[in-house]
């Protein structure tokens, strides 16, 4: 069943992405020619194939030592934020019974 | 002594060692060149003369030291612009991270400057490398050196441009999934992608990371491996998990004979629809030099290469969408002004932060993902990619190398396909290889019959076996007459040394 | 409102418990090289990694796969010796990448138990026909553990403009990245509690559990362990569970309880009444005592989880599962019965040395070869006595309890002693004989002493015969006063008693 308008809105809604109407009629029918190019992928019957997640062969268990390294300074971890108070990142209201910002 | 771009990476090394001419006399004719050039073909976005000019003095300074000068000492390399170089702006040509400035060193970036190579700057691409033309970088295309109304290819299309017009002698590009092979093919140029793993991705801005892979660009084989040699110097890099140790001296058997080794060909791809018959004939060429070189041509199959374009659609966005959850313009990148919300600043920045495809990857993903639909492609696709690993490693099992084209025709018009599906297409050649996580490179073969334009072969080659696809792509260079080419309307055009 | 008994009469409370356990003894975070942050200024331990900046990878600590690997052998989970990080999607600044990185299906542990002894007062929530109860009224709750499973913990955020720091109201948000990426384990219980009471004794045991391992400082006021319930309740003898609501902010072992009698209570008077209960987030409120809806989940939230393409399998060896177990200490439970086997205490008091490791290391120091009688008194020294003198060392309180057991100091002359020797390298019985603290343990003097007070207090004598013994008690203050509080009470009262009743 093709996507609609409203399920495209909503995946945007969700993805923080924000469509103007006529995005949206362009999205839906993008997502839906995208879907179509997938296809190939149902003709297939998979139940005994293992996925691949990880191009890496054998390799497992990779990790670190618990050893500090040395981080970025405060200026340089703020230097690109749009907003900042003081040394933290500001973001408005996150509800929007905020007062005015 | 004539332009530097007639100089290979080695001869430009061995120059400045033989004290021939200095790394700094090398990168003001870099720069120069770039002056010259870069107006028309625009591979650059940003140009760093003081690094470069910098670099090259201290190259100078080792070697009046008396000291012994790493590998790449005083080549002139840029970076496509999602690498980061602590101190550079990392804008991957996107709105998003226009003023982005970057605070740290990608470890492909930082091994190249450890090999001694002199940084001119940042290269344009695809916004995000989510392209296949350079076209949607969101400051301004690139042209295609050998025709300046086409496209260079994408979404490394400033690196392959900026070595294809002879500005700069290496570049590094990233592959998703072709993103290196099809505009080294489009613009004449020796363009590598390594081994999934081989090439740390540390540092760089990731599009799908199962599937991203950094490599070089160069006018000649050996200045690719040489490339190779600095990327992979250290081995196994402590910031990527999913790195491994791919060390070792790429140059050592590059000039091996392939006599007697396999080289294999389907037959299906040369029939396959939209394949220009001036590639199928460049690419029959390549078969019969490889087999004047001695290899056996040997007909292979690889049974589900067809869905590979399916699964890469499936993958990639749904990686893509999760990598760039992050721009959301609270620590960094483009900020909506004046939202009096959270959510109303995270969707207004990302709407007008992001290109058009960039929004469309994500949204692909974003859906592909949800639960329910999850099941259904996402990993039917791993698991079709298990079973595209597995035709690879039947095929490398009878023959050493695959041979296939870059892409189905030599460079296109700006502008000339635009409807995304019809784009994603093309990348049916390049797109298995990033699935299976092989290498791949793309080796300039000869002019098009009709188009004039360059045309290159593609050859694939199994895990790991790095070095030696290198001697394959170094016997079929041999055997053209493309290697080191300028393209004509660049060449010599400033940079006199 | 019934009270909880009433209404567990009637209805079955069934409780799932989600806990969160900060790694804070490890150097670093989860998946970079930042020092963990304890009382930093803000953004001060952060890095590309943490930060979520473009191009940033992580590379998992082993150390917290070492922790959670214990953590599960600590409960008696199964390692699973395959298993992935996935990404969890949802957007909010909290989190740098906008996913956090989790595991799937498949956690390094599942699969354990934990078993509650459940006595006293708090085992009186539980009717007696729901489970077997011993004489005395207590009994055993076996806990199933579902999984425990490695994560990383998020940015704090400090809303401003709104009430009490809330974040309903305010007008903007600051946000600090210390604490984004610190090592966090989650363990999600079967829903198998069935009272507050086994809830508080589930999450104060694993808190001992975790303790012992040393893989947290679970500290329940500062965060770094904290606690999730999920409740619902169905009418004795149903099968199928009701609608479940979901507790925040259980930040103490008593919010923990209180928190769950008074959604119980709430929801059964709900149910009573013909309401119903809606799948909602709520959050307790202390100091009002009562719960109040943070927000209704209408749908699950599609997090759209896949395996993390920057994180390589994990297939844990043999080898390391056994150095993992080798560093598993002696467990709480275990400590309490070999306390209780080797220095004959008594098993609440071996249960509550056990239960903090460094309560039970002081004793175990303290203790050393004691005999039993020695050993009782130490326990009880350690448990009673030390905690009130912040300072008080091995030997201090080896002294302490060697006086005790002797008689030749009381347990209020005890406390005086360590107040003032506490901190200081003065030996508590120098102190004791500078000060002329001794109780005087010589019997014939003290002997005579009683003779004294008795031949003076003739109609104190006279009730004791007629049977008001407790007259003792001012005999023997009369003993303490004519030697100046030398004499030790106890031996004065065994002599009067002696002397009264010959």
């Amino acid at each position: 069943m093709p996507l609609t308008r409203e399920d495209v809105a909503g995946i945007a809604e969700y993805a923080r992405i924000g469509l103007t109407d006529d995005e949206l009629t362009e999205m839906t029918s993008y997502l839906n020619d995208a879907v179509d190019l997938l296809d190939p992928l149902l003709a297939y019957d998979l139940e005994d194939v293992e996925p691949t997640f990880h191009p890496i062969g054998d390799l497992v268990n990779v990790v670190r030592d618990d050893v500090v390294v040395a981080g970025l300074s405060l200026e340089e971890a703020l230097a690109n934020a749009g907003s900042k108070r003081g040394r933290a990142f500001r973001v408005p209201a996150i509800l929007s019974d905020g007062g005015a910002a | 002594m004539g332009c530097f771009d007639a100089l290979s990476a080695r001869q430009i090394a061995a120059g400045i060692v033989a004290g021939d001419f200095s790394a700094t006399e090398v990168a003001r004719a870099s720069l120069d060149a770039i002056a010259a050039r870069d107006g028309q073909v625009q591979a650059f976005l940003q140009l760093s003369e003081d690094r470069a000019l910098a670099a090259a003095a201290k190259t100078d300074a080792a070697r009046a030291a008396g000291e012994v000068l790493p590998p790449l000492a005083g080549v002139p390399v840029a970076f496509k612009d999602n690498m980061n170089l602590m101190g550079t702006r990392t804008t991957c040509a996107s709105r998003m991270l226009e003023t982005y400035e970057s605070a740290y060193t990608a470890t492909c970036v930082q091994r190249m400057l450890d090999a001694g190579v002199t940084p001119m700057g940042k290269l344009n691409m695809d916004e995000f490398a989510f392209g296949s033309t350079t076209d949607s970088s969101a400051f301004h295309p690139t042209n295609n050196p050998w025709d300046t109304t086409r496209v260079p290819g994408g979404s490394s299309g400033g690196s392959a441009a900026a070595v294809a017009s002879g500005e700069i002698t290496i570049a590094l590009g990233s592959d998703t999934g072709g993103s290196i092979r099809q505009p080294a093919s489009l613009c004449g140029v020796v363009g590598m992608k390594p081994t999934y793993g081989m090439v740390s991705r540390f540092g760089v801005v990731a599009f799908g990371s199962s599937l991203d892979q950094v490599g070089p660009f160069g006018r000649h084989v050996e200045d690719v491996a040489l490339a190779l040699n600095a990327l992979t110097a250290g081995g196994h890099d402590r910031f990527d998990s999913t790195s491994q140790d791919g060390e070792q001296d790429f140059l050592a058997h590059l000039n091996d004979s392939i006599e007697g080794r396999s080289v294999g060909v389907i037959p299906a791809l040369f029939e396959a629809k939209g394949l220009a018959p001036e590639v199928r004939t460049a690419l029959q060429r390549a078969a019969d030099k490889l087999a004047d070189a001695g290899a056996n041509i040997i007909e292979v199959d690889l049974p589900n290469m067809a869905s590979a374009i399916a699964a890469y659609y499936v993958i990639a966005p749904c990686e893509a969408f999760s990598n760039l959850a992050r721009y959301d313009g609270v620590r960094y990148g483009y900020q909506e002004p004046g939202c009096s919300t959270l959510a109303e600043q995270s969707s207004l920045s990302r709407a007008h932060g992001f290109g058009a495809e960039a929004k469309r990857r994500q949204m692909l993903g974003a859906y592909l993902l949800s639960s329910g639909i999850y099941e259904k492609y996402y990993l039917a696709a791993q698991k079709v990619r298990t079973l595209i690993t597995a035709d690879y490693r039947r095929a490398f099992k009878q023959v050493d190398a695959i041979l296939m084209p870059a892409s189905p025709t030599p460079a296109w018009k700006h502008g000339a396909i635009s409807d995304p599906a019809e784009l994603y297409l093309a990348d049916i050649y390049t797109i298995s290889n990033n699935i299976a996580g092989n290498c791949g490179i793309s080796v300039p073969v000869c002019l098009g019959a009709e188009s004039g334009l360059p045309i290159g072969a593609q050859l694939q080659g199994p895990v790991f076996a790095d070095a030696q696809l290198l001697t394959f792509a170094r016997a079929l260079e041999r055997s053209c007459s493309m290697e080191g080419v300028v393209a004509p309307g660049f060449s010599g055009r400033g940079g006199e040394l | 409102m019934k009270t909880l008994q009433q209404v567990l009469e009637d209805w079955e409370a069934i409780i799932g418990l989600e806990v969160h356990t900060e790694l804070t003894t490890l150097e670093t975070k989860m998946f970079c090289g930042c020092r963990l942050s304890h009382d930093d200024e803000p953004n001060e331990n952060v890095c590309p990694i943490c930060l979520g900046l473009p191009g940033a990878l992580p590379v998992p600590n082993e150390k917290a796969i070492e922790s959670i690997v214990m953590a599960g052998l600590a409960t008696n989970c199964q390692v699973m010796r395959r298993s992935m990080f996935y990404r969890k999607h949802y957007f909010y600044p909290d989190m740098a990448k906008n996913y956090q990185t989790t595991q799937g299906p498949i956690a390094f542990v599942m699969h354990g138990h934990l078993d509650l002894e459940v006595n006293g007062e708090g085992a009186q929530e539980r009717p007696d026909a729901t489970v077997k109860k011993a004489s005395d009224g207590s009994y055993v709750a076996p806990i199933r553990i579902l999984r425990i499973h490695m994560e990383e913990d998020a940015a704090k955020m400090n809303h401003l403009g709104g009430v009490e720091g809330r974040i309903g109201g305010a007008s903007e948000s600051l946000i600090d990245y210390n604490r984004c990426g610190t090592p966090l384990i989650e363990l999600v219980t079967e829903p198998d509690l069935r009272t507050p009471e086994e809830a508080r004794l589930f999450m104060e045991k694993l808190r001992q559990t975790f303790l012992t391992l040393g893989i947290s400082d679970c500290s329940l006021e500062k965060g770094s362990m904290r606690c999730d319930g999920n409740i619902s309740l169905r009418r004795r003898g149903e099968t199928t569970f009701g609608t479940k609501t979901e507790m925040k902010n259980l930040n103490s072992f008593k919010s923990l309880h209180d928190a769950l009698e008074y959604e119980i209570r709430r929801q059964a008077e709900v149910l009573e009444e013909g309401g119903v209960v809606y799948q909602e987030t709520r959050h307790w409120e202390p100091s009002k005592r009562r719960t109040v809806v943070m927000r209704v989940k209408e749908t699950n939230d599609d997090y759209r989880m896949y395996p993390d393409p920057d994180l390589a399998p994990f297939d844990l060896s043999d080898e390391f599962i056994e150095r993992c177990r080798a560093r598993v200490p002696e467990l709480p439970d275990a400590k309490r019965d070999r306390y209780v086997r080797t220095f004959g205490l008594k098993r609440d008091h071996a249960a509550r040395l056990a239960g903090d490791p460094a309560v039970a290391r002081f004793f175990e120091e303290t203790v050393a070869d004691a005999d039993e009688k020695l050993a009782g008194v130490v326990a009880n020294v350690v448990l009673n006595i030390v905690p009130a003198h912040p300072g008080v060392d091995v030997h201090q309180a080896r002294v302490i309890s060697e006086l005790l057991a002797a008689d030749a100091v009381t347990f209020a002359q005890a406390h005086e002693v360590l107040e003032a020797t506490a901190g200081t390298d003065v030996d508590p019985e120098t102190y004791v004989d500078e000060h002329g603290m001794r109780q005087s343990t010589d019997a014939d003097a003290l002997g005579a002493i009683v003779d004294e007070v008795l031949a003076r207090c003739a109609s104190q004598v006279q009730q004791y015969r007629s049977g008001n013994k407790k007259v003792v008690g001012f005999l023997v203050g009369q003993c303490m006063k004519a030697t100046g509080s030398a004499g030790n009470p106890k031996l004065f009262s065994q002599l009067l008693v002696q002397k009264l009743d010959g």
